[in-house]
């Protein structure tokens, strides 16, 4: 069982953990690890969504982050799926080379 | 316990460091199970039992192994520089701000409780009253052995199939559609 004085620190890791997603989104290039990223991301929004859940006396973050979890692997699934495609293409596995959709 | 907070939350920060700054995609994943592996550790310290197990299976069991499979699969080179333009770093600062703000936020106990006050100014207020035991993180009323009991299988499923059914069975819609997309996705075009 967690203290509630730690309640804080928990937030800040997750700030952090989405924090570091976030960079690896802007600075990476490899699709895959930028999907990975984004999985850091929903995972930091998760532990804020349980803390809070916790330390409110509520289930619902629980609750909530289990959705968020089904939507992250259905997420990744299609993600991988397309990456699978570009590459099959012949496309070399550069997210700046993507872009034909904004051009 | 506390010392397993700290180092739980010291191995997820710094493996999630190891995602981004890895030149090889297969480290990058070696470290996101690491970081996956502490946030459910987490969970289970945050009175979730349920998530723990979902988290170590659909993430670490499924998720990843996905990953590292397509990773074996296209066999991504390593990359040579990250893509730090001015843009990324515009992004970077902005993102920097957000989290020094929360982190703010966060030290400062930003949490309400059901009075309006901020969390830690009604403690610093109770304790100079001196008024008894002081918990002003808990809004509501409920029983130490229902909070106790909170987060295993029993409860989380005794609400998921109760209040909150209807997003549980339109997320059954949500993976139906995921696996259509992918074998979609995925498909060899039909020669005519």
């Amino acid at each position: 069982m967690i203290s509630t004085g730690l309640f804080p620190y928990v937030l800040g890791l997750s700030a952090f953990l989405f924090t570091v997603g976030a960079a690896g989104v802007l600075i990476r290039r490899n699709p895959l690890v930028v999907f990975m990223c984004i999985e850091l991301m929903l995972n930091a929004a998760n532990v804020a969504l349980v803390a809070y859940g916790r330390f409110l006396n509520s289930q619902e973050g629980q609750i909530f982050a289990f959705m968020v979890i089904v939507v992250a692997a259905a997420e990744v699934v299609v993600g991988l799926a397309i990456i699978t495609q570009i590459f099959r293409l012949g496309r070399e596995l550069d997210v700046d080379d993507i872009s034909e959709l904004s051009e | 316990m506390n010392v397993l907070v700290a180092v739980a939350m010291a191995l997820a920060a710094i493996s999630s460091l190891g995602v981004v700054l890895s030149r090889q995609t297969i480290y990058s994943a070696l470290s996101l199970v690491v970081t996956l592996a502490m946030v459910a550790v987490l969970f289970l310290l945050l009175n979730a039992q349920f998530l723990f197990a979902v988290q170590l299976i659909i993430y670490a069991g499924a998720v990843m192994v996905l990953f590292v499979f397509i990773i074996a699969l296209l066999n991504p080179e390593a990359e040579d520089r990250p893509a730090l333009d001015w843009r990324a770093f515009i992004g970077l600062a902005a993102v920097a701000a957000v989290t020094i703000l929360v982190f703010v936020a966060a030290g400062n106990g930003i949490t309400y409780n059901n009075n309006g006050f901020r969390a830690l100014a009604l403690q610093s207020a109770c304790n100079t009253l001196n008024a008894g035991p002081c918990d002003p993180y808990h809004t509501f009323s409920f029983p130490v052995d229902a909070v106790n009991a909170a987060g295993n299988v029993q409860t989380v499923a005794g609400q998921l199939f109760t209040t909150y059914l209807l997003p549980f069975e339109i997320t059954s819609l949500l993976l139906l559609v995921a696996i259509i997309g992918a074998v979609y996705l995925t498909r060899r075009a039909v020669r005519p």
